[in-house]
């Protein structure tokens, strides 16, 4: 037994089909609803800015550049590992940044995030481009594009036959850049919404202050917004199906896909993170 | 281009796996209960097992949705697992007796939305797709439940965002010595998405077979268990701690050693090695 079947290899992009997109729309407003009867305004304030964070990190993940196994061994432009992993390397170092700047306000943190998660982004590819060169001694070389959109270098001389392109180019690496400051900007922004979800709550639930139930209102957002970060970049992975370049990858014009996705699923999962409280002491 | 995975063919069907792994994750967690009737915590280390359990049921899963070749890393099924699995593992926390129940219905619903957003919206179009999120979430949940009730000796969120610090020779209730208020549980949370994607990451390919791969996989969770029961000295009293530990090391070094005797079993040249025999069809 082994490779079953698969992705069909079709030529073009397939559209969502129209129960995907019917259920995706009805699972977003079943969701605001929800949020709407439990929390009020404020839930579904939270689950807006949850969503928008989702999509923030299904679009990003598609400009940051993904070689793989490929390019581990020169291949194939890009870093040498799964979407998943560096999504969630810029992720939580975005979404780190993001918490550290949490009591200056929205605005410093969420910018705090996006920082967080380009410079993450940029030291990779900069140390990545280094090992290539440097290490592995081979040229920077799109195997997309004749010419790097940015700069102007042209690439099909430096490219070495058989390969599909190798090395990371100037417009990969602002790729990269964007892809993690979108996700750790996405990041902050859900982490942000579901602090303030628990803030609210858990000191009347517990009878205790702001203060004493900060570890557990930190702690709850963090790891949901580790996980719905997850989430949304497996599924944006799903969409790339292995690697991509950057924004100049034709895989990039898929990014709708994921960004629909995205979005209904950060509304299931959010509606679940924002009602998490409401059952305590039912049962 | 993408790797082709292989996986053996044989061994215990996966339908059978599913059910021993759902029964025997529940009942095993539910088995942590006993601390709360018996007024004890000596069956902490239950929740560990559970994880275990969940753990080779989703290694099972990982390798029947992966056979289809999903042009992206096995790991990316991992931590879609994971990050959809601690939703639903900490809202289900939060009902109290029903904590494993409702964490594996939400877990149910969150990962069959993945599932048909991956199939529909994404356009993966992998017939296991929706029910192998759906199991991997409820193995996310059950793994994230049972490590979190082995560290802290209760599967009910009250429990888990409550510790006891002692100020002054005072015993004082504080949130922050929690598993929550810590933040344990993104230590659990990666300690459990590390073991769900290693073992059939390592083992794929020619001559992979299954009661290899699913040895790892106890391997991973008892390695697993083992920081998880030394956290729980934190929360636990000592000797149920210890307890948890030596059921950890030792439950690690028995699968370690068999699955160092099964890869040697496996393994071409080998010194002891018997002659291997050629997959039917060519591998």
């Amino acid at each position: 037994m082994s490779a079953l079947g698969g992705p069909k290899q079709t030529g073009g992009i397939q559209p969502p089909t129209g129960m995907g997109l019917v259920l995706s729309i009805v699972l977003i407003i079943v969701a605001l609803a929800l949020a709407f009867l439990l929390v009020q305004m404020a839930g579904v304030i939270a689950l807006v800015g949850i969503i928008i964070g989702g999509v923030l990190i299904g679009f990003g993940v598609h400009f940051v550049p993904v070689g793989g196994a490929p390019a581990a061994m020169g291949q194939a432009p890009g870093i040498a590992t799964g979407v998943a992993m560096l999504a969630a390397g810029a992720g939580l170092a975005g979404l780190f940044g993001g918490a550290w700047a949490a009591p200056l306000g929205l605005p410093l943190a969420l910018a705090g995030g996006a920082v967080g998660g380009g410079l993450l982004m940029a030291i990779t590819c900069t140390m990545v481009n280094v090992i290539y060169v440097f290490g592995m001694g081979i040229p920077a070389a799109s195997g997309k594009v004749a010419k790097d959109p940015i700069t102007g270098d042209t690439f099909p001389e430096y490219k070495s036959q058989g390969t599909e392109g190798h090395g990371l180019p100037f417009i990969s690496w602002v790729g990269g850049v964007i892809g993690g400051a979108l996700g750790g900007l996405g990041g902050t922004l859900i982490y942000l919404e579901l602090l303030d979800i628990y803030q609210a709550q858990l000191p009347v639930l517990l009878n205790a202050t702001v203060e004493q139930i900060a570890p557990v209102a930190v702690s709850l957002a963090g790891i949901f917004a580790v996980g719905m970060f997850l989430m949304n970049a497996v599924l944006a992975a799903y969409n790339i199906t292995g690697t991509i370049e950057g924004p100049h990858d034709p895989k990039f014009k898929r990014f709708p896909r994921a960004v629909i996705a995205a979005a209904a699923a950060s509304a299931v999962a959010g509606i679940f993170a924002i009602a998490l409280l409401e059952l305590v002491g039912v049962f | 281009m993408s790797v082709k995975i292989e996986v053996g063919a044989g061994g215990i069907p996966h339908n059978q796996i599913l059910i021993y792994g759902l029964v025997g994750s529940l009942v095993l967690i539910y088995l942590t209960y006993l601390n709360t009737i018996t007024n004890t915590q000596y069956f902490a280390f239950f929740g560990g097992l559970a994880a275990v359990v969940a753990l080779l049921w989703g290694t099972d899963t990982i390798k029947h949705l992966c056979s289809y070749g999903l042009g992206t890393g096995v790991p990316s099924a991992g931590m879609i697992a994971l990050g959809s699995g601690v939703v639903g593992a900490l809202f289900g926390a939060t009902t109290g007796i029903l904590a494993p129940i409702v964490a594996i219905i939400v877990a149910a619903i969150i990962g069959a939305v993945a599932g048909v957003l991956a199939n529909n919206v994404v356009r993966m179009d992998i017939p296991v797709m929706i029910v192998s999120l759906t199991e991997l979430a409820i193995v996310g949940a059950m793994t994230v439940l049972g490590l979190a009730a082995m560290a802290c000796g209760t599967f009910e969120f009250l429990g888990m965002i409550t510790g006891t610090t002692v100020i002054l020779g005072f015993a004082v209730q504080t949130y922050e010595a929690s598993v929550i208020g810590g933040s344990i549980i993104a230590v659990i949370f990666m300690l459990g998405a590390i073991a769900i994607q290693h073992s059939f990451n390592a083992c794929l390919g020619p001559g992979e077979k299954q009661d290899r791969t699913l040895m790892l996989a106890a391997e991973c969770g008892f390695l697993s268990m083992i920081p998880v029961a030394i956290i729980s000295f934190a929360f636990i009293a000592f000797l149920p701690a210890l307890v948890a530990l030596l059921v950890s090391v030792i439950g690690w070094i028995y699968t370690y050693v068999q699955y160092i005797a099964l890869s040697k079993r496996d393994a071409y040249a080998w010194l002891d090695a018997k002659p291997i025999l050629e997959p039917k069809g060519g591998a």
